[in-house]
């Protein structure tokens, strides 16, 4: 696979300490895994409570509660980007060479651009509603489409070792 | 020994096993109904021990159903995982540890779940220690669950 684009970025990784340490130990991927799995759950289930609230249900979630969540699922969202950023330096051609890779970094960027369209366009005329009040179209779009993108970008990251391994 | 030989020969455990979409469609479920169940459970954790104080312990008492439901995906995928490999699974430490830990889980939500009903006759809004108690073994299950299931693909420990 040393034909796929930006193969010297690969072949790069390959031998950077990152690469040395993800391989070097055997805990060490089992640790980032564990990690990854970890940062899942919590982003889920803030994202889970905040995107529920915005497509209209538990309305007695006044909307700067909603946002105290995320900080939590900003963190999480870190510890899988940076563990991510592990797997890839640890067996580049293997994910670079797998549609289905692609497919979840396509949902992780749409899912980031309707969170930046939600915290920029969306959230500020939110924040005036009260407890009770229910949320404009607007908000209960953005809020179907975060948990498409994410739980997308769950089921695709799941699937990734059985669907299109033409890497490796 | 028998009965987990006789759960490995079902015609449901050589679907998961042989089928090309039975594994992958499996373990997919199994990390949706994960993260629903396993992430709504830690957030009424952290809320009970303060965090995000703006949101009402009422609604996420309502919201526990949508864990239910994440748990009742991970019950029935989890099922057709174990009975594919049920000899392997039944004498693997790791594994039983793993399953142990996610029903003490399970166990702490449902503990929970009646005690958030009650928030509204907490002094403060301050939920009684020992709530609180539960809270923090809840997170402790719930992040040794998730380790050791991960494990399970990586290590083995025959009894």
């Amino acid at each position: 696979m040393h034909n796929l684009p930006f193969h010297s970025l690969y072949d790069w990784m390959l031998t950077t300490w990152v690469n040395k340490v993800v391989l070097g130990y055997p805990w060490s991927w089992p640790t980032l895994e564990s990690l990854h799995f970890l940062g899942l759950c919590v982003l889920m289930g803030a994202l889970l409570v905040m995107d529920l609230r915005l497509i209209g249900f538990q309305r007695t979630i006044p909307l700067k509660a909603v946002h105290s969540l995320m900080p939590w699922a900003l963190a999480a969202f870190s510890i899988n980007l940076l563990t991510g950023v592990g797997f890839f330096f640890g067996d580049p051609y293997n994910y670079a060479g797998n549609w289905s890779f692609w497919a979840k970094m396509l949902l992780v960027v749409l899912a980031g651009l309707n969170f930046l369209f939600y915290f920029f366009a969306v959230e500020p005329k939110l924040l005036r509603l009260g407890p009770n009040d229910p949320t404009p179209a607007l908000a209960k779009v953005v809020g179907v489409l975060s948990l498409t993108f994410w739980f997308g970008v769950l089921a695709f990251g799941r699937l990734l070792p059985y669907l299109g391994t033409g890497g490796g | 020994m028998a009965f987990f030989a006789w759960l490995e020969a079902s015609g449901l455990a050589e679907w998961v096993r042989s089928s090309s979409v039975g594994y992958p469609t499996v373990i997919t479920l199994h990390a949706i109904g994960m993260a629903i169940m396993v992430g709504l459970c830690v957030i009424v954790d952290l809320r009970l021990l303060g965090k995000f104080d703006g949101i009402p312990y009422q609604s996420l008492q309502r919201l526990l159903p949508v864990a239910w439901v994440g748990f009742g995906i991970n019950s029935l995928s989890g099922t057709g995982l174990f009975v594919a490999q049920a000899t392997m699974f039944a004498t693997d430490l790791m594994f039983i540890a793993k399953i142990v830990l996610v029903f003490l889980g399970a166990a702490t939500a449902a503990i929970l779940q009646p005690e958030l009903a009650k928030a509204g006759t907490w002094p403060g809004g301050v939920p009684p220690a020992n709530v609180r108690r539960v809270a923090i073994i809840s997170i402790v299950f719930w992040l040794a669950a998730i380790v050791t299931g991960r494990l399970t693909a990586y290590i083995m420990i025959f009894i």
